[in-house]
């Protein structure tokens, strides 16, 4: 058989790049980049390239598995439903609806989101679904959606090439989001300023005009700085805030008690570079502000997100081209997983729970009576695993890597009445489960991602999957009908169609309009063409909101016990809690282990050279890991990737969490480093 | 020009000339992608726009097919550069290879600063004739100034590298096993941007004499590094002083590897931009 190339959409981040796999004898042997696809345009990075590597890896999950003791027996699916429904029934009926929590997953397809989210809602009456955006954009979606009316990127990746000014803060995109900083590089080429604001030296800020290394968790006293100064120079675009603005005045008060040299006390940058930066964004005819979990991995990340818009609206850089707010969302479908509803408070298409009319709306659509309560988070779940929760339904999460604090969620699971883990690899939360239920990958299943710029997206189906395993989408339907709901779809497109009917922004998406190239929302009807860029004349909630950011200082930060900033984040080479990237051989060789990142002073200081074993301990925890000696990082501060198992950052990481988005501070807290007694000379 | 490329096709694979051809297809939906034909009546659905290289794709369906299977390419001047290299190395058989030789635009031409935009066997479109890559603003930009200042450019443009290694992934002559890029003797593992001396200069100087200008390097960057005009001086200073150019002629040999004892006097044909040659560095 000749090889055959199926195009198809990227497993990892949100930029959602084109491939074509290559299939020969029904396997996929290659990646290849897809020449036609409207974002990555030919191009991919160095996880895109190896996206067919961990497919047919021979630890992927090919039987249902349940606990018997300290070991796992294989099960007929007939046994494994069953057991799956009868438990969640059990436990429902015993302790109530909302006893049963359910983890949806940003992995997953739009379809499968949605019916995960219809089940949990429906089977047991409670809003108790969630899933991994709490832990990346919850500010965003809770900030933005107060700001503006919708808690997604404003424009287009393609816009940015355009913008005179482009603001990063807190987005390592050339790891994280690389084929993005192709358009900023783009914009560069054509002389836009580009001005990065990042205690690290990353890439990007190695790259920029202007890199502003601020104190750690200090965004809002230096956005507030540049609000301040443009205000009092005269730059705010006042026709746009008269005409489009409410809350202007409440913002004002707040700027009020930032003065410049204020601002430029508590963030640790100098007074006249916050000027000069503040002039750069509002005189550019046309500035973006790119913006990740530098912002929203705070304990005030919510207010950071208002901060951020503030900025942009007190200055009219919204609602037009090459302008606007570009989060950059992390999984491939963490737009589409938070579209999809799979969130406590809210239906698909953020139609809000606690709102009588839409309650009404969803349950005349479904059938069933449903909560009108919201639920709890991902972090409130587990939190509250064998106390209020009872039993876990996981699809394709693997908080036991993922969450803050996970020696505690290490204890907290265990407590569970029933742990259901749906993925396709034994991951280390699979490992605590009682049943595991075998799902397919990327590469066996046909559904939509939605990127970040809101492109609804068609996976195709390339290869078959590996022994018994199932997609997501049937599991989902035959636990449904276990449990006496009638989910009788027979495939994807059909719940596509429902969404459609039940989310006026999604109205005109159907699978074979997304064929060619996908199709961006709001996307009302099958005539209209996508929207390019939100905003244009009209918020999607009126008017655009002012919101005085509530700024408060990282929870922890450094002592005499605890000397060191510990921040953490991604790498290049792998992905999130590394399932699938630290299966891949290229990607693994790229980079075996795990390290932390440390300025040569205070290396130096400790005595510790470069690759040397070093304890890291914070409140919560210790890991030990290699050193990794550079001045990427400011003196003071260090820094973990979090995807490496046998060295989990998330160990150390703080619990604390936003009041508004229940997201946790991942990004800032308090660590100490010791060096490790070297082995080779105690062996 | 589509209707001849299509007839050749069939008449290749009805005729058994070859087993496959490997093009372009336009199926359902209007979707373009790389695809094997290998019955007739596949063959019109294929199309040969956008410019979408193949050699590679090549190589490795070769690789992995069965023994004696052929293959034919819808192959533009730079895919067929690129699999004379490859057979010239000993990397593809003969026999096993054909090609269905096209021409590219001058639109095509300009954006790969291509100076020879048709291939040796043209079987359909008209061969126009090709730009000169020092005319192209970019390629002026980055060669104007003193050593220092030129150094300076190219490393602004090369540290934006984000080491997707696409740039080696995509080119028809990167084959190397194992590759120097991925020995961690030369390039450090797990680090971005790339450094320049040690995986840019590393890849350059490997495709010094080999290079065939075919772009794919610079169509993959995510981080639009010009890619081609890195590989340019070197390519032009082989065609200047012995007349070389890889992958035109099947017979010649590089002269990097065979031709040493012809070597000009220092600095005799060396482009004039070239001054860091001074009297002091001589050894």
């Amino acid at each position: 058989m000749s090889p055959d190339y199926i195009k198809t959409i990227c497993p990892y981040c949100g930029v959602g790049c084109g491939l074509l796999l290559k299939v020969e004898d029904g396997k996929v042997t290659a990646t290849l980049p897809d020449r036609e696809h409207p974002v990555s345009r030919g191009t991919l990075c160095i996880k895109g390239w190896s996206a067919h590597e961990f497919v047919h890896h021979p630890e992927r999950l090919k039987s249902p598995l349940v606990r018997r003791g300290d070991r796992f027996e294989e099960i007929s699916w007939k046994e494994a439903i069953a057991l799956a429904a009868e438990k969640l029934k059990v436990t429902a009926e015993r302790f109530g609806g909302d006893a049963i929590g359910g983890l949806s997953s940003a992995k997953c397809t739009n379809e499968e989101n949605y019916l995960f989210q219809k089940l949990i809602r429906m089977a047991f009456k409670t809003n108790n679904v969630d899933h991994c955006a709490r832990l990346c954009h919850a500010p965003t979606a809770a900030g933005m959606g107060q700001t503006t009316g919708s808690g997604a990127m404003t424009n287009s990746i393609s816009d940015l090439a355009g913008a005179e000014c482009i603001l990063i803060v807190g987005s390592n995109a050339a790891e994280s989001h690389p084929i993005i900083m192709g358009e900023v590089y783009k914009a560069v080429d054509r002389g836009a300023h580009v001005i990065v604001v990042d205690p690290r030296r990353t890439a990007v800020a190695a790259n920029a005009e202007i890199h502003l290394r601020m104190n750690p968790g200090a965004d809002i006293p230096l956005l507030a700085g540049m609000m301040r100064h443009i205000i009092d120079s005269g730059l705010a675009n006042e026709k746009f805030i008269s005409e489009r603005m409410e809350g202007f005045p409440e913002l004002k008060k707040f700027l009020d008690s930032w003065p410049v040299e204020k601002a430029a006390n508590e963030c640790g940058i100098a007074e006249g570079d916050i000027k000069r930066v503040a002039e750069v964004y509002a005189k550019a005819k046309d500035s973006a502000i790119i913006y990740c979990m530098g912002i929203t991995q705070h304990a005030c990340g919510t207010a950071n997100v208002h901060a951020v818009c503030d900025l942009a609206m007190l200055c009219g850089k919204i609602g037009k081209e090459s302008s606007g707010v570009y989060p950059l969302r992390g999984q491939n479908n963490v737009q589409g997983a938070c579209d999809m509803g799979a969130l406590p408070n809210v239906y698909p298409g953020y139609q809000n729970v606690t709102d009588r009319a839409v309650q009404e709306k969803f349950e005349k659509a479904w059938g069933r009576a449903l909560s009108a309560k919201p639920g709890l988070t991902v972090t409130e779940m587990i939190g509250s695993a064998g106390k209020e929760i009872r039993a876990l339904y996981i699809m394709a999460e693997n908080p036991a890597i993922s969450d803050p604090d996970v020696n505690h969620v290490l204890e907290s699971l265990p407590k569970l009445d029933f742990l259901i883990v749906q993925d396709i690899f034994l991951t280390e939360t699979a490992k605590l489960a009682n049943l595991i239920l075998p799902a397919v990958a990327f590469a066996e299943k046909t559904g939509t991602y939605t990127n970040t710029e809101r492109r609804f997206q068609l996976l195709r189906k390339a290869v078959k999957p590996p022994g018994d395993a199932k997609g997501d989408f049937e599991i989902i339907c035959l636990v449904a009908n276990a449990l006496g709901l009638d989910f009788s779809y027979t495939h994807p497109r059909e719940v596509m169609d429902e969404i459609a009917k039940l989310v006026p922004a999604y109205g005109g998406v159907s699978f074979d309009r997304l064929e060619k190239a996908g199709l961006q929302w709001p996307c009302p009807d099958g005539g209209h063409g996508g929207t390019r860029f939100l905003h244009e004349g009209r918020f999607t909630r009126g008017k655009g909101l002012f919101i005085a950011p509530a700024y408060t200082r990282p929870f922890e930060k450094p002592d005499r016990e605890y000397p060191f900033w510990l921040n953490t984040g991604r790498m290049f080479a792998h992905y999130h809690t590394g399932t699938m990237t630290r299966r891949s051989p290229f990607l693994k060789r790229e980079m075996e282990g795990p390290y932390v990142e440390l300025h040569p002073e205070d290396a130096r200081a400790a005595g510790i050279k470069d690759g040397d074993r070093i304890r890291i301990t914070s409140r919560r925890g210790n890991i030990v890991t290699a050193a990794r000696i550079t001045e990427r990082v400011a003196r003071g501060s260090i820094f973990a990737p979090f995807h490496f198992t046998e060295a989990r950052a998330n160990v150390l990481t703080n619990p604390v969490l936003d009041p508004v988005s229940k997201i946790p501070e991942f990004k800032a807290c308090a660590a100490r480093i010791e060096k490790e007694p070297d082995e080779r000379r105690q062996g | 020009m589509l209707n001849r490329v299509r007839d050749i096709a069939k008449t290749m694979l009805v005729k058994k000339q070859a087993d496959g051809v490997l093009g372009l297809i336009k199926g359902e939906w209007d979707i373009i992608r790389p695809h094997i034909f290998e019955r007739p009546e596949e063959v019109d659905a294929m199309v040969i726009e956008p410019k979408w290289l193949l050699a590679k794709m090549a190589i490795s369906i070769l690789r992995s097919s069965r023994e004696r299977y052929r293959l034919a390419v819808v192959a533009r001047g730079c895919d067929e550069r690129a699999l004379t290299e490859l057979m010239k190395r000993n990397q593809i058989e003969r026999e096993r290879l054909g090609t269905i030789g096209i021409a590219c635009t001058a639109d095509q031409a300009r954006s790969c600063i291509c100076s020879r935009p048709f291939p040796e066997r043209l079987d359909a479109g008209e061969a126009i004739s090709g730009v000169d890559p020092y005319d192209d603003d970019v390629v002026k930009g980055l060669l104007a100034g003193d050593a220092s200042a030129r150094m300076e450019k190219w490393a602004r443009v090369l540290n934006r590298c984000i080491k997707c290694y696409g740039c080696r992934n995509s080119c028809p002559i990167c084959v190397c096993i194992p590759c120097k890029l991925e020995d961690e003797v030369w390039v450090e593992k797990g680090v971005i941007p790339a450094e320049m001396m040690s995986y840019h200069f590393i890849r350059a100087f490997h495709l010094s004499d080999t290079c065939v200008a075919c772009g794919a390097c610079q169509d993959a960057c995510p981080v639009n590094i010009p890619l081609v005009a890195l590989q340019l001086s070197m390519r032009e200073f082989l065609r200047e002083t012995y007349g070389y150019e890889a992958g035109l002629d099947p017979e010649r040999r590089s002269p990097i590897l065979y031709d040493l004892h012809r070597e000009p006097a220092k600095g005799q044909a060396l482009p004039d931009w070239i001054n860091t040659l001074r009297e002091d560095d001589e050894p």
